[in-house]
């Protein structure tokens, strides 16, 4: 399947590894995807900013969700655990983002979660949808917009106009 | 008057989430609350072996073999 992606969607798989690895995360699933498409300055760029979604704040508030990682505030609450005193608490004895830094990446390849899997198969749908020969990362957030998965979600809470943002990518995969 | 409503608010919605038989909340806390015991473990044991600890020491005191301590961190610190 890898062979059909251009350099810029290969780029885009790699990247999300390196995203993982550097928000110390355990697995690699549509929000780190999402980050590499976004961050650069390619097609998926364009397209976002056309369709009317910054990309800049996007890409912050899945980076923060991310280093976030498994800890959830809102859940530990229910224990009666306060995560923001359990991190000052953290923070005051082993330094600086303490529990960030404490979060474990696997070494060598990290593992793709199913929704990723998956958008990356709906991807290769979308590129045979539109009769093209490769797979361009427009595609890849094409095939994440037909999931359900948190990628789309934060782009959803970003507002994204999702008919826009698909017109925006298609037109983008269309002159590649 | 006013932040000791507040304080009544914020308690009682803790403890209704507590009391909460969602098992999907249950079960969301459990995970988080496994991946902060993990990452204090990580922090801890770094710190103790940066401070002199062996690992026979860590493993007494995490209640686990010291084979086992040191399969988990030794390539860490």
């Amino acid at each position: 399947m890898f062979e059909r992606f251009t350099k810029e969607a290969q780029a885009a798989v790699v990247g999300a590894q390196q995203v993982a690895r550097e928000t110390g995360s355990r697995a690699v699933d549509t929000r780190h995807l999402l980050v590499a498409l976004a961050q650069g300055s390619g097609s998926v760029h364009r397209a976002l900013t056309a369709s009317g979604v910054e990309p800049g704040p996007v890409v912050s508030k899945a980076r923060a969700d991310l280093r976030a990682g498994g800890l959830d505030g809102d859940a530990l609450a229910t224990l009666g655990i306060d995560l923001d005193a359990v991190r000052r608490q953290a923070d005051a004895v082993f330094g600086r983002d303490a529990l960030e830094r404490a979060s474990r990446t696997p070494r060598g390849h990290i593992p793709f979660t199913p929704d990723a899997k998956k958008a990356l198969e709906l991807a290769l749908r979308e590129a045979i949808r539109l009769k093209h020969r490769s797979i361009r990362s427009a595609h890849l957030l094409l095939g994440m917009l037909r999931g359900d998965n948190p990628g789309r979600d934060l782009l959803l809470q970003a507002g994204a106009d999702t008919d826009a943002l698909r017109t925006a990518l298609e037109d983008g995969a269309r002159a590649a | 008057m006013v932040s000791t409503s507040v304080d009544t608010m914020t308690a009682k919605t803790l403890v209704d989430s507590a009391a909460s038989d969602d098992p999907g909340v249950g079960l969301r806390a459990v995970r988080s609350f496994r991946e902060l015991a993990e990452r204090l473990e990580t922090l801890q044991v770094s710190r103790a072996r940066g401070l002199g600890w062996s690992w026979q020491d860590i493993a007494d005191a995490l209640g686990v073999t010291r084979q086992a301590v040191h399969k988990k961190h030794g390539r860490r610190s």
